[in-house]
């Protein structure tokens, strides 16, 4: 026979050595498939840390399934187990750790998340309304509307979101932003791209049955690029209809 | 029966020709308000065919009741006809309630199908507009699976046997709760008909109010089975604070009773939130309100607000009789006390309290308040912690019990890794820089299923091969629950494991198409959940056959130590013949204070 203290060991070195490998095999990888902002950044390491913590708490219960299976098996013993009722100690550590968890993720996600969206000034304005099923882009400052999104390098980018008639929302991936399009109401996020290139972003709210179709293209280049584009661009004579003040 | 469709036909004739002479009278009315009038009659129509109100025009007329004709309404035991009448016995209801959610559970899943089947390969099938009616009608009727099958189905059923009672609270009431539901499901299932609908369960106007038809038959439902919610709801509470044998006091109750409890609780509080906002959406529909019309003043993004301040709470209405049912196996095929039962008790009261205060994570992006996101991501990062007990609790009665895997335990332990895999993931959509990327992706898709089919789903299962010696006095094939366990399992994990990857990856939910990079494991996702579907079918003939041909069951196979295992099965009419007298908890294995099981009883 097995002592419980015994059972108990067993498990927890099974335990500590799965957490450990476990943890050693996800610190450090990148899980955003393509990372090309600040805030992009600040979510993946969001999602390494809290991949990291799972590790343990995923571990210790498929052990304790696990273990239990093999070991705990009645095997045609009609008997009854101990006549526990609980563990005060046991408890407590339990409470113990899951609140320090918690409290801990949501500080770290706290100071992400006023990183992320936390009040910012802009270098640069863009108006983005959306409509079923297209998206626009007005550069209020150089008087130019157009179907991509142009933005500048390295820039503190301001994105002020609008829709014309249902809940759109506009999700580029590799920027790490989303938001919703709400009618009636405008919606702002800020942004910095941290790599040239061109990127692909779509509507992320079920809008119809366009949502499937409902895509966007971004086009991050340096501001010297991104002023010729814009002097390129027709200027539409009358404001577009819709557009906020 | 025959009554009641003539009640609902006279109805939808009532409200249609009387519509169409208005019309014909010079009176401007769209097919909105005739199908709102005509489904409004025909619901009314249907409960006074079934009898619904029978007694209670009788006694408001100041007439007596017949007391042979209120026994009648209990119904005969053997009589299969009284599962198709208006019947007051708690028993009959539960049976009921539990086979028409199980219907449904077939339906939705055939829906599911669909949505595979388009989804297999990239391009399209069923084309874009069928396959959004087609996804949101899954969602509403699997909802109305979770929200119904357990509480309604097990809980009807096992309630006032478990707390050593004779009936419900309310035998009439009870009965009208599971007759309005019938109709509503109708029109739900047959929405394709009527246009269809492509919002999604979730209704988010302004696109719910330029949908078709079949849109509003959606809404009109959804009040529908939320009014039987709150009327089930109050008479659940009732029974168990009032009914209860002498002796069982509140830290006796077993925990299955507890989980319903406090799932009334939530049940009868947020109902009545979302019933308004619906009704709300409806009154802009039909009646021209602008309650939420921006384009003249509504706001949007209040209804979001409103909608998931039921709808989060309904999470856990769907969860926690799942966990209750969970809690209720794991001791007895562990052969011990259940670990903590205390601790578990407050940790579902901790769930329900915090349950109202978490529901605006849902609207991480939409928009909301700015300051809002900080203490919504506390409130939702703090309710792992009682979430976490229910671990805690299966967890501690396991370790060093003597373990049973009849095929009610396997499902506890399929359901504590599916659940783990939800609450895991849950922290990711809690953690507002993860969710930014993570909402409205397949991600999204693959954590509610693992925490809804997870916790409810699972529990049902493992509910219902517990209780199904009791309830049909007949023992289901081991083998075929065997059988059905593994392959739903294997199979449920190949299907929704992927998609979190695919939601990282970048795959939207809910739309019918997806870039060609995601082809091959939409291809296996697809193989795999026919696989579930294929498992039910044998989870059906078990059930089907089992009842007819399966070998008789003793009163309690399982040496469990709760009442509805003290009397014969299936229960005799009245349930007891004489109130039992409760003297110790109902998990007292190892003999810890001395009461052998079939003492408990003891008149």
């Amino acid at each position: 026979m097995t002592s419980p203290r015994r059972h108990l060991w067993i498990a927890a070195a099974a335990w500590a050595v799965l957490s450990i490998v476990g943890i050693v095999l996800v610190a450090g990888i990148q899980i955003i498939p393509v990372i090309a902002s600040r805030e992009a950044v600040i979510e993946n390491s969001a999602f390494v840390l809290l991949t990291i913590v799972s590790v343990p708490v995923l571990m210790f219960v498929v052990v304790g399934l696990a273990y239990s299976a093999l070991r705990f098996r009645a095997n045609g013993d009609e008997t009854d187990g101990p006549p526990v009722h609980g563990s005060r100690g046991f408890q407590s550590i339990w409470l113990g750790v899951s609140f320090a968890l918690v409290i801990g993720l949501f500080g770290y996600g706290a100071v992400g998340l006023i990183d992320i969206r936390g009040a910012q000034s802009s270098d640069f304005e863009v108006q983005v309304r959306s409509e079923q099923w297209a998206w626009h882009f007005e550069y209020p400052d150089a008087g130019v509307v157009s179907k991509e999104l142009h933005i500048p390098l390295g820039e503190r980018v301001h994105l002020v979101i609008n829709s014309d008639d249902v809940i759109h929302s506009f999700w580029v991936p590799a920027f790490g932003v989303k938001q919703d399009a709400v009618p009636g109401r405008p919606t702002q996020i800020y942004l910095t791209a941290t790599v040239e290139g061109t990127y692909p972003g779509l509507c992320a709210e079920l809008c119809g049955f366009g949502h499937t179709d409902m895509h966007l293209t971004v086009v991050v280049s340096g501001r010297a690029a991104l002023e010729s584009w814009l002097s390129q661009q027709p200027k539409p004579s009358p404001q577009p209809s819709g557009s906020p003040p | 029966m025959l009554r009641a469709v003539l009640g609902a036909a006279t109805g939808i004739a009532v409200g249609v020709g009387s519509l169409t002479l208005a019309r014909g009278a010079g009176l401007i009315i769209d097919d909105g308000q005739v199908l709102g009038l005509a489904y409004l009659l025909a619901v009314i129509g249907f409960l006074f065919g079934i009898g619904a109100f029978r007694f209670w025009v009788t006694w408001a007329a100041g007439r007596q009741v017949d007391p042979a004709e209120e026994h009648a309404a209990h119904g005969t035991a053997g009589d299969w006809r009284r599962y198709f009448r208006f019947t007051t016995d708690h028993k009959v209801i539960g049976v009921q309630y539990l086979v028409t959610a199980f219907l449904l559970f077939l339906i939705a899943g055939s829906f599911a199908m669909l949505m595979r089947f388009e989804l297999a390969q990239p391009g399209l099938v069923l084309g874009k507009e069928a396959y959004n009616t087609v996804m949101s009608t899954h969602g509403a009727m699997m909802i109305t699976v979770a929200l119904i099958s357990i509480i309604g189905g097990l809980g009807n059923y096992l309630v006032p046997i478990m707390i050593g009672a004779r009936d419900m609270a309310f035998p009439k009431t009870n009965a009208l709760s599971y007759w309005l539901l019938p109709l509503p499901i109708l029109l739900v299932a047959i929405n394709p008909l009527l246009g269809g609908f492509d919002s999604g369960w979730t209704a988010y106007p302004p696109l719910s109010q330029q949908a078709n038809l079949g849109q509003q038959a959606y809404l009109m439902a959804f009040v529908t089975v939320g009014i039987s919610s709150i009327i089930s709801a109050i008479n659940f509470l009732v029974t168990v604070f009032r009914m209860r044998a002498p002796g069982m006091s509140l830290m006796r109750m077993p925990i299955f009773v507890w989980a319903l409890t406090v799932t009334a609780t939530l049940a009868l509080i947020a109902t009545s939130v979302v019933a308004a906002a619906f009704t709300m959406l409806l009154f802009d529909r039909v009646l021209g309100t602008s309650f939420f019309r921006p384009s003249r003043g509504g706001d949007v993004i209040l209804f979001e607000h409103l909608f998931w301040f039921y709808s989060h709470p309904a999470v856990y209405i769907m969860g926690l009789p799942g966990l209750g049912a969970i809690l209720e196996v794991v001791p007895v095929f562990a052969r011990k006390p259940l670990f903590a039962y205390p601790l578990a008790v407050l940790s579902f009261i901790s769930i329900g309290v915090l349950s109202f205060m978490v529901w605006a994570h849902h609207m991480f992006v939409s928009g909301m308040a700015e300051f809002f996101h900080i203490p919504i991501m506390l409130t939702t990062e703090l309710i792992s912690v009682p979430t976490g007990i229910v671990f805690l609790s299966a967890l501690g009665t396991i370790w060093m019990g003597k373990l049973h895997f009849k095929t009610p335990m396997l499902w506890v332990f399929g359901f504590i890794w599916a659940f783990l895999i939800g609450g895991i993931t849950g922290v990711y959509l809690a953690d507002v820089p993860t969710d930014i990327t993570l909402s409205d992706t397949y991600f999204v898709v693959a954590h509610f299923h693992y925490t809804i089919v997870g916790g409810t789903i699972f529990g049902l299962f493992a509910g219902t091969y517990y209780w199904y010696p009791k309830i049909t006095g007949r023992m289901y094939s081991e083998r075929l629950g065997k059988l059905h366990f593994w392959w739903f399992t294997l199979a449920f994990n190949a299907t929704f494991l992927p998609m979190f990857w695919l939601g990282i990856e970048g795959m939207r939910r809910r739309v019918a198409d997806y870039p060609s990079q995601f082809g091959g494991l939409n291809l296996w996702i697809s193989f795999a959940a026919f696989n579930i579907f294929l498992s039910v079918a044998v989870f059906v003939f078990n059930m089907v056959w089992s009842w007819r041909r399966g070998p008789r069951a003793a009163p309690n196979p399982w040496r469990a130590h709760t009442l509805e295992w003290q009397i014969s099965s299936p229960p005799p009419i009245q349930n007891f013949d004489h109130i039992p007298m409760v003297s110790a908890g109902p998990y007292e294995y190892g003999g810890g204070v001395g009461v052998p099981a079939e003492g408990r009883a003891a008149q």
